[in-house]
């Protein structure tokens, strides 16, 4: 039949044109079969019953369909847009829509089964590699075998089925929403219209500003414990929206009417670098913001979560030390006995540290002021807290009516606000204890488990043993004593710890080896960081091409302009230069504003999740902007080519 | 005095197994301040003799100088420098760039030269007032009239005195009073400016408005008509004559 000879022929035309289109797809379908690849493998089910990795591994997969199907929609609209000339020609020559419908679709069928096979080719490659990315990261000691999931393969084809049929009810609006001559139009119709600027662009412009600004200043407040339990749900949703919808004003009106500033205040003489940037990013700034924004949020939300994830990992072992600040803990001297005792067999060197504790009710509200709230269930004036002696904390000597608070968390430092000084009150059924409050000494002296991660109250010996002989019955602790022990040789901890497990110490509450937290912290959040990294790199290349197509398609749109300057005389090297700075403000702007937005978010609250905040995120933000680069690179040599065409 | 001069020019398209000739040995003069036409009927070459003229395109062979300079031994690049300072250009469909206001248009050939802001600016005003258009300065291209935009692409060609001007059927997509209301502004710019203007037409009104028209005929120089003392309608009728013998088709004149 003629018409699969023009379908056939039509396909093979346009793979040598839609190469991008295609790449998108194999792209999309290689990620998200190697993602749902690991998800199903069985050689992560140990990973996913020690860590809980599969429900994350699940969201994550939610996710990345919905980048993904956004993604090959955007794509699919660009390239349809491009064809238009060809459909209205059809039209013309007396074809319906419902055949040029068909035409197209089983020519986006073509693609499709091929990118798929090919997606799915490579997702089976290079899940092969994540896997043993995976494994290095977790520290899961496995040999990466992978089989070739079934399962996987079901759960792609249906994705990507679903997305294609989305992609035809597009394909099919699209057509049936032009008449031939709107088709052949629709290449100038996408063109921006030139308007001029109004003053109402520039309130809009500044509003966005002071959105943005608005929600940094909230976020920075966040967690200093000015809002509590369902008011700081309600804070974080007012950030985001504020945030949100000021970068997306600031798109619509900010840069253009900076930019416009700038061109007025050039009076008309522009040079050829102006003309290629400034005027050209000004008109379609506008016209971009909501993509922009949708750019900028993907990059923001990449960051900070690769940035907090790398945060936890990086500080594994520093937020294991303060938590645990012995090797081991035991809160039981026979049990710590009988430890160090096959300790001794063995033949390791520990050292000891035994900690007397009691539990007395405290009034805190003279030195720490908080809200009142019910839901929260903590009253600062009459709460109770762990009280040790000056003698178990060699750093401090502690006044008879002093005391010292020891034990601070970073997290607990954010979140509750100690005044310097002041008077805490400790009472039980006979005595009050009226002492001043001296301080944070900034020593971590028992395992947080044991603490409850609150802070530890420090006072002289002799009011120690007092407090001891009348504790509360009523307050009488969960651990009475608290054993650290201490390996001297540190080679030796592993060693240590296969005895701890042994003598089955780990299996009850408070007992804790740093060895094991540190190496199960380390493994909760690699696995975490690999899917986060995982989707940041999706949330990247996505957002890195869709910047890329949006500017093929304005190069093709440019081309005329292109001509026309270097008719006039400019040389290509002239264009170029301008064409640099143009997307050194189109892909940069985006890049700034999102790397602003998870600095603040990062900065929020870090301290949930480890306890060093430069080193990470500057790395993660170097590597992000690093790739993040490539895209623009890729254009700029793309505008080369059309550039070099031109004339 | 010779501003523009072109021996033995010869232009083929396509490869071996498939050669056009375009332009076979043609030979042209045009003197400082000469307002020259050159017509032809569609695939005589025009567009092609003004694309190698202009230096847009390359000549197979043959040379051109303009001002003593032989663009053959040019390099790309310092073709675009002759480009920028000795050539004004003006197009059939305008080619403004959308982004840019009237003004900003104007004056981009000068950006390029280093010139003062304020020299920029009376340039501007006084080409601007020549072509009336100076009260539409801040507008967008889309915003004014096709005769309007066509006089700020003349205004832009005329902006930095080139010693020659190229218009490729700059009446093309002009009703017939914006054409002759541009081509009137044409001639008194060449009159005053003494600048040199080579446009290709297929309009006889349009020729009409030079002193000099040649037609070509499959890629050379058929023949020549001089306006000399005439007036503008015997030239007129003159240009018909030639080119009802030239195509064959009988214009009603």
């Amino acid at each position: 039949m003629k018409l699969n000879q023009l379908i056939y022929r039509n396909t093979k035309k346009n793979l040598k044109h839609y190469y991008l289109y295609i790449f998108a797809l194999v792209f999309s379908v290689g990620l998200y079969f190697a993602f749902v690849t690991l998800q199903y493998d069985p050689a992560l089910n140990e990973t996913k019953g020690t860590i809980k990795g599969a429900a994350a591994i699940k969201a994550g997969s939610v996710l990345l369909v919905g980048i993904v199907s956004v993604f090959l929609l955007y794509a699919n609209n660009l390239f349809i847009k491009r064809r238009s000339k060809e459909i209205g020609l059809f039209q013309l020559v007396g074809m319906t829509k419902g055949m040029i419908f068909r035409i197209l679709s089983v020519e986006n069928l073509f693609l499709y089964v091929g990118s798929l096979i090919l997606g799915v080719l490579l997702g089976f490659s290079m899940s092969r590699l994540l896997m043993i990315i995976l494994f290095k990261v977790t520290g899961v000691e496995d040999v990466a075998t992978l089989h070739f999931s079934q399962q996987a393969l079901f759960q792609t084809l249906v994705v990507f089925s679903v997305i294609y049929v989305l992609i035809l009810i597009m394909n099919y609006i699209f057509i049936r929403r032009q008449s031939i001559l709107s088709l052949f139009r629709v290449a100038s119709v996408t063109q921006q219209r030139v308007q001029k600027m109004t003053p109402f662009q520039a309130i809009i412009g500044i509003f966005g500003i002071a959105l943005i600004l608005f929600g940094y200043y909230l976020s920075s407040k966040m967690f200093s414990s000015t809002f509590l339990g369902s008011q700081l749900y309600m804070v974080m949703i007012t950030i985001l929206a504020s945030v949100i919808l000021g970068t997306y004003l600031f798109y619509k009106g900010s840069v253009s009417f900076i930019f416009n500033l700038i061109r007025k205040q050039k009076g008309g003489y522009l040079n050829v670098k102006d003309v290629l940037s400034l005027s050209s990013i000004m008109f379609r700034m506008k016209s971009n913001s909501f993509l922009l924004t949708v750019i900028t949020a993907l990059s923001a939300l990449a960051i900070s979560l690769l940035s907090l994830s790398y945060i936890s990992y990086y500080s594994a072992e520093k937020s294991a030390k303060e938590n645990i600040p012995h090797d081991f803990s035991i809160p039981n001297a026979k049990h710590a006995e009988q430890f160090t005792n096959a300790l001794a067999e063995e033949g390791i060197d520990y050292t000891e540290t035994y900690i007397d504790l009691v539990r007395v009710n405290t009034d805190l509200s003279d030195i720490l002021s908080m809200p009142e709230d019910s839901e929260f269930g903590f009253q600062a004036s009459n709460t109770d807290m762990i009280v040790i002696s000056d003698q178990a904390v060699p750093e401090l000597h502690v006044e008879e009516a002093e005391v010292f608070f020891v034990n601070q968390q970073d997290f607990t430092k954010k979140l509750l606000n100690f005044q310097e000084s002041g008077q805490v009150g400790f009472s039980n059924a006979e005595t009050v204890y009226d002492l001043t409050f001296k301080g944070f000494k900034d020593v971590s002296i028992l395992s947080s488990r044991l603490s409850y991660a609150f802070p530890v109250a420090v006072v002289n010996q002799k009011i120690f043993e007092k407090m001891k002989a009348e504790q509360d019955p009523a307050l009488k602790s969960e651990f009475p004593e608290y054993v650290g022990i201490n390996i001297v040789d540190k080679k030796e901890i592993e060693k240590a710890d296969s005895i701890f497990n042994e003598l089955e110490l780990n299996i009850w509450a408070g007992y804790e080896s740093r060895y094991e937290a540190s190496i199960s912290q380390k493994q909760n959040m690699g696995l975490i960081m690999f899917i986060v990294g995982f989707l940041g790199l999706a949330f990247l290349v996505t957002s890195g091409c869709i910047l890329y197509f949006k500017q093929m398609d304005e190069s093709e749109d440019e081309k005329a302009n292109y001509t026309i300057l270097r008719k006039l005389g400019f040389t290509q090297a002239d264009l170029i230069k301008g064409i640099q700075r143009k997307q050194l403000f189109n892909f940069g702007i985006p890049l700034i504003v999102g790397l602003c937005h998870s600095y603040f978010a990062v900065k929020s609250g870090w301290f949930f999740f480890g306890t060093e905040l430069a080193t990470p995120t500057v790395i993660v933000m170097l590597i992000y902007t690093g790739l993040y680069s490539i895209f623009g690179i890729l254009s700029v040599l793309n505008y080369k080519r059309i550039i070099k065409d031109a004339l | 005095m010779v501003i523009l001069e072109a021996t033995k020019i010869h232009k083929t398209y396509g490869n071996k197994f498939n050669k056009q000739e375009v332009l076979r040995a043609l030979d042209l003069q045009v003197h400082k301040g000469e307002f020259v036409s050159i017509m032809g009927a569609s695939g005589s070459g025009k567009t092609t003799l003004l694309n190698v003229l202009s230096s847009i395109d390359r000549v197979s062979q043959g040379t051109i100088t303009i001002e003593g300079q032989n663009f053959n031994q040019m390099k790309e690049k310092q073709l675009a420098e002759f480009r920028k300072h000795h050539l004004g250009f003006i197009f059939q469909d305008y080619n403004l760039l959308d982004t840019l206001t009237v003004k900003e248009n104007i004056l981009l050939p000068l950006s390029i030269k280093k010139v003062s802001k304020k020299l920029a600016n009376d340039k501007f005003r006084a080409v601007a007032q020549d072509l009336g258009i100076l009260e539409i300065e801040n507008k967008y291209p889309n915003e004014i009239s096709g005769g309007q935009k066509q006089r700020t692409s003349a205004a832009r060609a005329f902006i930095h005195d080139p010693s020659i001007i190229f218009a490729d059927e700059p009446t093309g997509a002009l009703d017939s009073k914006a054409a002759s209301d541009l081509l009137n502004k044409l001639s008194d710019l060449n009159a005053k400016r003494n600048t040199s203007i080579v446009m290709v037409t297929h309009d006889p009104v349009a020729a009409s408005f030079s002193e000099r028209v040649i037609f070509i005929k499959d890629g050379q120089v058929y023949t020549q008509l001089n306006k000399g003392e005439q007036n503008r309608s015997d030239f007129f009728n003159d240009i018909i004559k030639t080119q009802g013998v030239l195509g064959g088709v009988k214009h009603e004149a």
